[in-house]
């Protein structure tokens, strides 16, 4: 018995670790993981062979960055003390924000459980400010995201993305709960604040760590047969994007300080799971779309419809429409800035 | 004789996670009252007011035994879940 678990356990940690130092051995020989072929590549081919070439391209070069980041986002989720940091950002305190920017990329989680943490921070009196910082930051900033962001568009813009996303969801946040119907709304759960009992009401129970590994790779493998699908189907429509959609319009559109409004108007209310949105980003790139533009592009991520729809019905439209606005002037703003430090728009 | 209370929290409508863990937790419910053990499994959904100023903020799916959160955040096994019931008996 005791062998069987010592064997286990070895395996799953070689499994982590082949993909750690497969992907560390990518990085040092700058060996690119992510597809080259462009639309030339692209344009001459039959139709039905479009979809097909572009997707393998994307296999055989994103295999080992997405199972790297499937089975960080397992590890992650399972190792970090999730109960801990939860009870911080409800603390209500200023702190709790700073919690939350940081944090809350580790919750690399599917939209069905950031809506239950978010409603939950709230009833728990957290306040709307953190609880929104928390919301807008997670799916924007969650290390499988950030992971294929890095990979596909470059560090550069992927950091750059990540700081801008967390300072604009700080500043939503504050600025929310210090309106009107942010103030009317955060004192009907003031009360709730520091209950005593629900710290007793939480006790988890220690498991060894092969069961725990286990669990982390199941969760990881529950992502990407979540996620991938929608991201292969998502991959077919970006491979004619970067097929036929003219160079001639990204150029026009999405150049220049107009091409930075442009660009965070559609990433916003189009409804993409981040890694389609990436994954056409790159295909915007590769046909003349501007650095400004695509960290506004990324920016764009809290204020698609579906989400907010979800979130209304919890906090009401005028919040929503509210830190929708605000989203959007972060992500133009950040756009613009990083323009300029970049040189070029 | 001891009494078994399992709650499982979970979102409404049910997560594919969460579905998992409440036919895990009630599969070990049929075993233990198979034995003689008065086992009783609800379900909670964990956007309720009511839930959140039991436990505070917990993550999707978690087990709840007996007023205590167990497990949160992972879909446990029927074997994990059945050793956790047993340390309560």
């Amino acid at each position: 018995m005791e062998t069987k678990r010592a064997v286990k356990t070895a395996l799953m940690l070689a499994f982590i670790l082949f993909f750690t130092v497969m992907m560390a051995r990518a990085i040092i020989g700058s060996y690119t993981l992510t597809p080259q072929s462009t639309a030339e590549d692209l344009r001459g081919l039959p139709l039905w062979e479009i979809p097909l070439v572009y997707l393998w391209d994307y296999v055989q070069h994103g295999w080992l960055c997405l199972g790297f980041a499937f089975s960080v986002a397992g590890v992650f989720s399972e190792f970090l003390p999730q109960s801990f940091m939860l009870r911080y950002m409800s603390s209500g305190r200023r702190v709790s924000y700073l919690v939350a920017t940081v944090l809350a990329p580790v919750f690399c989680v599917c939209s069905c459980t950031m809506v239950p943490i978010f409603s939950g921070l709230l009833y728990a009196g957290a306040g709307i400010g953190p609880a929104l910082t928390f919301l807008l930051v997670a799916p924007a900033n969650n290390i499988l995201a950030d992971i294929v962001t890095i990979q596909v568009l470059g560090w550069r813009v992927a950091i750059a993305d990540m700081v801008a996303a967390g300072i604009a969801a700080i500043a939503i946040g504050y600025f929310v709960s210090k309106t009107p119907w942010g103030r009317e709304f955060e004192s009907r759960f003031a009360g709730n604040r520091g209950n005593p009992g629900q710290a007793r009401a939480v006790e988890l129970v220690e498991q060894p760590l092969d069961e725990r590994l286990w669990s982390a790779l199941k969760f990881g493998g529950y992502l990407a047969r979540q996620i991938l699908p929608a991201f292969f189907v998502g991959l077919v429509a970006v491979s004619y994007v970067q097929a036929f959609f003219p160079e001639e319009l990204v150029r026009a559109y999405l150049t220049g300080p107009l091409g930075v409004v442009v660009a965070a108007l559609l990433g916003g209310p189009l409804y993409t799971p981040t890694l389609i949105e990436v994954a056409l980003g790159k295909a915007l790139v590769n046909l003349g779309m501007s650095p400004g533009a695509t960290v506004a592009w990324l920016m764009g991520q809290p204020y698609d419809i579906p989400n907010s729809l979800s979130t209304s019905r919890i906090v009401g439209w005028r919040i929503v429409v509210t830190y929708g606005v605000l989203s959007f002037i972060a992500a133009v703003a950040s756009g613009l800035i990083y323009g300029v430090l970049v040189g070029t728009f | 004789m001891k009494k078994l209370n399992i709650e499982v929290i979970g979102v409404n409508p049910p997560c594919p996670r969460c579905k998992k863990t409440e036919e895990n937790a009630r599969k070990v419910a049929a075993k233990l009252r198979g034995e003689g053990i008065d086992v009783e499994v609800n379900k909670l959904d964990i956007s309720a007011k009511e839930t959140v100023s039991r436990f505070g903020v917990v993550m999707s799916p978690a087990i709840v035994v007996n007023g205590v959160v167990k497990v949160m955040g992972k879909v446990p096994d029927p074997g994990i879940v059945e050793r956790i019931l047993r340390q309560e008996l």
